[in-house]
């Protein structure tokens, strides 16, 4: 049968980028992000996430290579930037950067406002985009009584009232504690069940393993690797050399394989989360 | 805090601000209007009382927030209960300095104390009534000039932003024995402020980028609140306010 390949949304072609003051921020980066597709970027801190994040949503301009949004170069006079913008949402890591109304649903309506969409438009987009994170209790509270998650959920909000195709998130779970974490991915499982394509950075490579379709490796401002999310047990090394560890659950599947007598089959692929490791448990235990 | 504490929880929350603003503006002529101290005096009583048992703000609390502005006003009131008359002693022998105790009685005082009370009791009305970005869209809607509402937005969400930065810096150093001794403090509190300035340029910096990041282009626009039954309360705040203006009138 023939399969359609998946529809490229972003790409970045052997693109550099160099701050003035001479440090490298990305130097010959390529990578693809299909349409519909969670990805996560892997890097160590300083190896150019937020610099990619900034290109993607057209902040900083490439000195060296080509970004291209939905088949097309990015255009970069104000009417293509406020498409770009409008279609690529960036969510920083720190809130506080972010949010610079009092009020939660007037920060919401900022970015649409900037768009210029009236106002009726505009209310009706704040009051879904808060309904989508779960926020709209909270819509006339002022931001500095919100906490930090709830902030980081008003913050996804402001940009999803732009009605973006993907969203950008730059170390969202970032001090997060475990009931916020899951709460922030039951908003981004819902974003993705609506068609948007997610990319996000993190540190956390089992959060990465367990939840992503693709993941991208950064190191030195250059996409090291990008692979599938299930390959990930045969990029042990690339993940090493970028200065990340295995998945635990990867390291654990690869020990049980190793058992005598033999625990788990051979030709079994890594489960990607604890869950899915002791059904196949059960299941070696049943046969 | 206190301040911020009422406005949010208040029972007249939802209120239109405009009714809320029209009615401390009938506090305010009628405290101007009022020839008799007593007659202010009983206007500022009237917008207590209408605050504490109307929008529910606790009478401690109104209590506790007035208390400062009172004491300005009492020190102020002072300044006029004395004199310094040089022009008596001159016509003696030497230079002599006279002070004077109620230069022109008790009059002066009471009327501008009455005023002031009554104009300080309207002014908190709104305060404790109403929420600042309420105030900032009802002054939006009235055409205040962009660029006062935009000093005033940013102002204002950065009060809360610098507030936590000064308290996390400031036990950062505590912990480390910067205020252990008053030299110590001396210099903890210079390197807070110098710290305070590079986050003030770094983080104008952040929120440029992010504004950026949502299309914006210039002026930041922001979208305004509805209230339900605003023409009703303006209506109900406007009769207050020609009522309060009256008793000040008739009391005069």
């Amino acid at each position: 049968m023939n399969q359609q390949a998946p529809e490229t949304l972003l790409e970045f072609a052997d693109v550099t980028f160099r701050y003035p003051d001479g440090n490298i921020g990305l130097n010959g980066c390529s990578l693809r992000i299909t349409r519909g597709s969670r990805n996560a970027l892997i890097g160590a801190n300083g190896a150019g996430k937020t610099t990619l994040f900034q290109h993607a949503n057209g902040l900083l301009r490439p000195q060296g290579g080509t970004i291209r949004y939905a088949g097309q170069p990015i255009d970069y006079s104000r009417a293509g930037l406020r498409r770009l913008r409008g279609e690529v949402g960036l969510v920083f890591q720190n809130p506080d950067q972010q949010l610079f109304s009092a009020s939660v649903r007037e920060d919401v309506s900022f970015g649409p406002l900037n768009l210029g969409l009236d106002t009726d438009t505009v209310r009706q987009r704040v009051g879904a985009a808060l309904r989508a994170v779960g926020m709209d209790k909270f819509a006339d509270r002022p931001v500095h009584n919100l906490s930090f998650g709830q902030k980081k959920r008003v913050c996804i909000a402001g940009v999803l009232a732009m009605e973006p195709q993907l969203l950008v998130l730059d170390e969202p779970m970032a001090g997060l504690d475990y009931a916020m974490r899951q709460e922030l991915l039951a908003v981004l499982d819902d974003l993705h069940a609506r068609g948007i394509t997610l990319l996000l950075a993190t540190h956390d490579i089992d959060f990465a393993y367990r939840w992503t379709d693709r993941i991208h490796l950064i190191a030195a401002g250059a996409c090291a690797a990008s692979f599938a999310t299930p390959d990930l047990p045969q990029h042990a090394d690339a993940l090493t050399a970028a200065g990340m560890p295995i998945p635990g659950i990867v390291e654990l599947h690869r020990m049980l394989r190793q058992q005598e007598p033999a625990v788990i089959a051979a030709d079994i692929p890594a489960p990607r989360s604890i869950g899915e490791l002791i059904t196949l448990l059960n299941q070696g235990k049943d046969s | 805090m206190l301040i911020e504490q009422c406005a949010y929880s208040n029972r007249w929350r939802a209120v239109s601000p405009a009714a809320k603003g029209l009615f401390a503006l009938g506090g305010f002529v009628a405290a101007f209007v009022a020839g008799q101290p007593q007659a202010a005096m009983t206007a500022a009583g009237l917008v207590t009382l209408i605050a504490v048992t109307g929008a529910g703000v606790p009478l401690s609390r109104f209590t506790r927030i007035a208390l400062p502005p009172l004491g300005f006003l009492l020190l102020g009131c002072l300044s006029l209960a004395f004199s310094l008359d040089w022009s008596a002693a001159s016509q003696g022998h030497g230079q002599e300095l006279a002070v004077r105790w109620l230069p022109d009685g008790w009059t002066p005082i009471l009327t501008l104390g009455g005023r002031s009370i009554g104009a300080l009791a309207a002014l908190l009305f709104l305060a404790v009534t109403t929420p600042l970005i309420d105030l900032i869209a009802l002054l939006r809607r009235l055409r205040l000039p962009e660029v006062l509402l935009e000093l005033m937005v940013l102002c204002y969400r950065m009060l809360f932003v610098f507030s936590e930065a000064v308290r996390d810096t400031r036990t950062a150093q505590a912990a480390r024995l910067g205020y252990a001794a008053p030299r110590f403090a001396l210099r903890s509190l210079g390197s807070l402020a110098a710290n305070l300035t590079v986050q003030i340029w770094q983080r104008a910096h952040a929120l440029h980028v992010a504004a950026q990041s949502r299309n914006n282009d210039g002026p930041l626009r922001f979208l305004e609140p509805e209230y339900a039954n605003a023409g009703r309360d303006l209506a109900l705040a406007g009769t207050g306010a020609v009522v309060l203006i009256g008793i000040a009138l008739v009391l005069s």
